[in-house]
């Protein structure tokens, strides 16, 4: 009797402290997945696996933190289950696209055509260039931008040194830039009655509707 | 500090995550270079940028139900 009572405290106790993280992870898991059915699969493991493992979190500690390295862990299990082939070639591909287009766009050099361009962007700019993103840097820019995660505490949720967080998040933010205004970049042509100057495969896969 | 540096941790200081000794040596550096004035200026905005476009959704109600109804009751099974 004492003991049912004390597993009922216990799951309200962990309904408290949890429930209210559902819209941050739902957010990232439908950010990180790219689809609403995964997104619900993925933070409603995440919500088994927490409570399952709830008598190890540590008290004092942030919890919040804590919810969001088990999604990782899920996302990160159950993405390289779902995927037969190695995932790994398609996020090479996907990160030397960017490469090339990172060091013939964005030179390093602050032009002020690039101010001007930002004010192009628009939200679906950004979502695009977020999608776009290899997961390992769309993961540290969500969390840093999208939650307000300091590094410390998304060193903690990736696993990862300090030092890997901060190149993570610089050059994930680097390659979100360069997409940005690649995609502002070509409805900004659109709209001087230019044609829109299509750079490679993956943009032209995108942007169809501009065509 | 100098600009090449100012560029390496620009990220850093518009987090707020750099240490009260960077920190104020950027500081000093941007008071005298206008360049990275604007630099850290246009970070700034794109960082903006970037935190509007992300819009927020909120998880579905049924979400909701699924997850509390299988902690309330994990013999269950969940649809889906």
């Amino acid at each position: 009797m004492s003991g049912k009572s004390t597993s009922q405290q216990r799951g309200w106790n962990f309904e408290e402290a949890a429930m209210p993280f559902v819209d941050a992870l739902y957010n990232t898991a439908y950010r990180m997945t790219r689809n609403a059915q995964d997104a619900e699969d993925l933070v409603q493991e995440t919500y088994l696996k927490a409570y399952r493992y709830y008598d190890k979190f540590e008290e004092g500690t942030n919890f919040k933190a804590w919810l969001f390295k088990i999604l990782k862990n899920t996302f990160i299990n159950n993405y390289r289950k779902k995927q037969q082939a190695p995932p790994q070639s398609d996020f090479a591909e996907i990160e030397d696209a960017f490469e090339s287009r990172l060091s013939s766009d964005v030179s390093g050099q602050m032009k002020s055509p690039e101010e001007e361009i930002l004010e192009d962007v628009l939200d679906e700019d950004v979502q695009r260039a977020l999608d776009d993103l290899p997961p390992d840097y769309r993961m540290a820019v969500l969390l840093a931008d999208l939650e307000g995660f300091s590094y410390k505490e998304i060193a903690d949720i990736l696993e990862l040194p300090l030092g890997t967080v901060m190149s993570r998040l610089y050059r994930g933010r680097k390659l979100l830039e360069s997409a940005m205004l690649t995609y502002a970049k070509e409805h900004g042509y659109l709209r001087s009655g230019e044609p829109a100057k299509m750079r490679n495969n993956q943009l032209r896969e995108g942007t169809k509707e501009h065509k | 500090m100098n600009c090449s540096k100012v560029r390496e941790i620009i990220f850093l200081y518009t987090d707020n995550e750099l240490g009260e000794e960077l920190l104020v040596s950027v500081q000093e550096h941007v008071v005298l270079c206008p360049q990275c004035a604007r630099r850290i200026e246009y970070t700034q905005r794109l960082l903006k940028v970037v935190r509007k476009g992300c819009t927020r959704t909120t998880a579905p109600e049924r979400l909701r139900k699924r997850i509390l109804t299988s902690l309330r009751h994990p013999e269950v099974e969940w649809e889906g």
